[in-house]
């Protein structure tokens, strides 16, 4: 009751002041992580290291080959839009952050990653991970920014099945207590079928919303339900297993075009 | 005393208390019968009054021509709309309604409630049509009048602001909009035609209304609101509209006082209409089309012949082309057909199916009937022989003349129908007279409507009689009349899809007479009516082949010639008084291959400026070719076998 009759400007600045002064001990916590993470590995024979390391080398020239073709893709592609006069597509700067604390729960789907403000996060920036759309950034503090991830059913985005062009529609479907996250695509075509188990409809990011550039693996459809309307499908939508095991995620930050 | 008094006082209390037992009994027994034998009856009327049904109308089933390839289907229609029973519109209205208020009460003006809470409405709409708009970077405004009608009738369904989204702004919308908003995008669907104007009035289009809700849909006692579906309007849609229709859905909702949604309680999704395989080709219905065009020299434009085509496989009657020209683009037809959109289907009958609506006297491919008449009534002979001086004088003294001023000469019949010589036609309707021919017209199914599957097939077909000029015109039959019925001109009016049928009568030497707009199974072929016998002998039906064979090989319907394919035909030019003139009208019919026809067709040409010539041979003749010609395309084996070459041996 007490709390009710404080004024509206204390309030607000009780809830920033708190995720401020709560995101220090989140923080240290995620250092610490760091730290055992880094003293797990000094346990290691040399031998193991040894290994590790010509692991990462093969690793390194394998991604140098794939990224000297990208760039030849990506002036290939740049090459034939100056010839088409398409309009530039916008540029993103990718920011690497940790992931300090996950907060996954019947209400909750999101995580907190250890860049905020100090980092230029802006609100509403996609978040992607190896394994494709993690979310969005829903909040951004001083240190510390909030993402709702993509089984958050309060954040939706506009797919596309990987090889069509129709929009449709992806919004989180939030997760039971120990089940894995899933997602619920709507607007689906009738003439997309489930044939085979083993390969199944793959959603990605559509580009037109413009939030997510196009392309960005969203999950896949693993089962078909009558919609409402009668033209389309629902499909329930598997997310990424990794996506509950986050430690590291990329949040693409639109570069100006005049940049 | 006292206990005298006390006994007194008893007996009324007793009373008393007997009177209160019997009236709480009777209220208990009241309370129990409501509540427990009147309980259903009550619950229903609660449900009537709190319930609300909201219908979904089913999307319509596709169409597929004869190879499955999709003539008419849906496509998605994208909208932003706004839940008006959301409850944050509904204080968004109330407190713009108050801010109205206060700012007439400080400016002392009157105003009317109503109409104050009908602009506070609109105004609460457009705050949320100027957030769309900033998101979309449109400037779209909402119509008061609009919203008005929409609360007062169908408070329960969103209310429409953008009706016509791209992909893209749908695509922006989903990403942009907060899922909790009470603006949300919609996708309903739509008639798409991915052909356009190709076969538009045999496959007909449809128009939105809100449709009576099922039988035996759940909530039939509740008030309900329907969301508008389609139905049928012409050609196929019109036709199988049963078929096509699906099974629609329904929620039920529970209601606040005002109306408004509060819960779901019951939920069905419409189910998809049925789907159609048509007879049609779409390939060669194309090609057909494609040939009614024709480049105008003088006016440096490409333009489109006005008229009707109709091919027919000539076993089954499966209708494998049908054009009707002008025509108009079906998708222009959906989600609504505009009024200038109406104007222009209009123009020059543009809404007519003329293969199917369209009469016309049909010239000379009538002569084929009139020798089937003068054979059987034995008026005529394979040898029999007239002179054609180019004209024909009657009793009278009056002339009418052949086509061909300088005249045929000496012609036997297969000679005349290949010349299409009008005098030995005169010769052979007088000779044969009304009577016989009107009769074998009927007998071969010319009087009477085919009975195709499609809607509004004319039945203003007509061979006459002389009863019917008797009756109709108010005179006599004169030989005029027969020389003029010989050669398919006078009162005779017939439909282009007649003549296909009538071309495969003639290829088959059997009549057939009820064409069909579906794909039928080989259960549902054998399932047709017989054929009837011509009554031709084997060699009278050759002699009226020969003559169709004679005209498409060095007669006047040599440009139909498709190599390789062996083509019986017969041109026409017939007449009709226009405006103190005359227009012109040609004709063509045929079958193919001759030896076994697969195919029939008719075409006709409707000459378009007044006394000018027009003939079958010019104009009719090489659509018959295109369509024949996409046709062997796709069906080799209808092609004759090059001979083979013997080599003797040593």
């Amino acid at each position: 009751m007490a709390w009710l009759t404080l004024p509206v400007v204390f309030k607000a600045f009780a809830k920033t002041s708190f995720y401020e002064f709560q995101a220090p001990i989140s923080l240290t916590s995620s250092y610490v992580r760091d730290l055992q993470d880094f003293w797990a590995a000094r346990t290691k024979s040399k031998n193991e290291l040894y290994e590790a390391g010509q692991g990462l080398a093969r690793l390194n020239a394998a991604y140098e080959l794939t990224a000297l073709e990208n760039n030849t893709l990506k002036n290939e592609i740049a090459r034939l839009e100056n010839l088409l006069q398409l309009p530039s597509r916008p540029d993103y700067q990718y920011e690497i952050a940790r992931v300090v604390e996950r907060d996954f729960n019947a209400w909750w789907q999101r995580i907190v990653i250890r860049k905020g403000r100090d980092y230029g996060i802006p609100v509403g920036a996609p978040v992607v991970f190896v394994g494709g759309v993690v979310g969005r950034v829903s909040e951004v503090h001083a240190y510390t920014s909030v993402v709702d991830i993509i089984s958050n059913n309060h954040l939706r985005l506009a797919v596309v099945i990987e090889g069509d062009n129709r929009p449709m529609s992806y919004r989180g479907g939030g997760a039971e207590s120990f089940a894995k996250p899933v997602g619920i695509a709507e607007f689906i075509p009738v003439d997309i079928q489930i044939a085979d188990r083993d390969n199944l409809p793959v959603l990605v990011t559509s580009g037109m919303g413009g939030v997510y550039p196009a392309g960005i693996r969203v999950g896949e459809i693993r089962r078909l339900n009558n919609g409402a309307g009668g033209m389309f499908f629902e499909g329930e939508v598997q997310l990424d297993e990794r996506l509950a095991s986050l430690t590291e995620v990329a949040v693409m930050i639109q570069i100006p075009p005049e940049q | 005393m006292k206990a005298e008094e006390k006994m007194k006082y008893q007996g009324r209390l007793l009373l008393f208390y007997g009177m209160l037992a019997l009236m709480i009994a009777t209220l208990l027994g009241a309370v129990g019968y409501r509540q427990l034998i009147e309980t259903d009856e009550f619950s229903e009327r609660v449900k009537v009054q709190n319930h609300r049904r909201i219908v979904t109308p089913a999307p319509r089933g596709n169409i597929y021509d004869r190879e499955g390839r999709l003539l008419v289907g849906n496509k998605p229609k994208f909208s932003a709309v706004v839940y008006l029973s959301d409850a944050g519109v509904r204080k968004a209205f109330r407190n713009e309604y108050r801010i109205l208020v206060r700012d007439y009460r400080e400016r002392n003006e009157d105003y009317k409630t109503g109409r104050l809470q009908k602009q506070a409405r609109a105004n609460v709409i457009q705050t949320y049509l100027d957030d769309v708009n900033r998101m979309l970077g449109r400037e779209d405004k909402v119509d008061v009048e609009k919203v008005s009608t929409h609360l007062n009738y169908n408070p329960l369904l969103p209310f429409p602001i953008i009706d016509d989204l791209t992909r893209e702004e749908f695509a922006v919308l989903l990403e942009s909009l907060p899922v909790q908003s009470p603006v949300q995008v919609y996708v309903s669907n739509q008639r798409n035609y991915p052909y356009e104007s190709t076969a538009s009035h045999t496959l007909g289009y449809v128009s939105s209304t809100i449709l009576t809700p099922d039988e035996g849909l759940p909530g039939e006692d509740l008030t309900t609101f329907a969301e508008k579906g389609t139905f049928g309007r012409s050609g196929v849609e019109k036709q199988f509209d049963d078929i096509l229709q699906g099974e629609m859905g329904m929620e039920i909702w529970v209601v606040d006082p005002y109306g408004f949604q509060v819960e779901s309680q019951e939920r069905r999704y419409p189910t998809k209409g049925n789907d159609i395989q048509l007879s049609l080709d779409i390939d060669i219905q194309t090609a057909a089309e494609e040939a009614f065009k024709y480049f105008d020299k003088k006016e440096n434009v490409e333009k489109e012949n006005i008229g009707a085509a109709v091919m027919l496989d000539a076993n089954t009657l499966e209708v494998l082309a049908m054009v009707s020209k002008p025509d108009y683009d079906l998708n222009d037809t959906t989600p609504f057909i505009s009024n200038e959109t109406y104007a222009k289907m209009k123009e020059n009958s543009g809404l007519q199916n003329r293969a199917i609506q369209g009469v016309y006297p049909p010239g000379s491919p009538f002569k084929l009937l009139t020798s089937a008449a003068a054979l059987k009534a034995n008026t005529l002979t394979a040898e029999t022989e007239h002179y054609c001086p180019g004209y024909y004088r009657f009793s009278s003294g009056a002339v009418q003349r052949c086509w061909k001023q300088s005249g045929h000469q000496e012609e036997i019949l297969w000679e005349a129908i290949r010349d299409s010589c009008n005098v030995y036609f005169y010769l052979a309707g007088l000779d044969t007279g009304v009577d016989i021919i009107s009769n074998e017209a009927t007998y071969w199914g010319l009087n009477n409507r085919t009975g195709i599957d499609l809607p509004h097939e004319t039945g203003s077909m007509l061979v006459p009689t002389k009863d019917w000029k008797r009756k109709r015109i108010g005179q006599g039959w004169y030989a005029g009349d027969d020389t003029n019925l010989a050669i398919g001109q006078g009162f005779t009016r017939l439909t282009p899809l007649q003549m296909a049928v009538f071309a495969a009568s003639v290829g088959r030497n059997e009549i057939v007479t009820k064409p069909s707009i579906l794909r039928l199974s080989p259960q549902q072929a054998a399932q047709r009516p017989p054929p009837k016998p011509t009554g031709l002998t084997p060699e009278q039906h050759q002699i009226l082949v020969k003559g169709m064979v004679g005209s498409a090989t060095m007669g006047s319907s040599y440009r139909i010639k498709v190599d390789g394919l062996s083509i019986a035909a017969k041109t026409g030019t017939a007449e009709v008084r226009k405006d103190g003139g005359k227009i012109e009208l040609a004709w063509i019919v045929a079958f193919a291959p001759v030896e076994d026809p697969q195919v029939s067709l008719a075409v006709i040409i409707e000459g378009q400026v007044l006394n000018q010539n027009f003939f079958g041979g010019v104009h009719a003749a090489p659509i018959a070719r295109a369509m024949l010609k996409a046709y062997v395309e796709k069906h080799p084996d209808a092609l004759t076998p090059p001979p083979t070459a013997s080599v003797a041996l040593p």
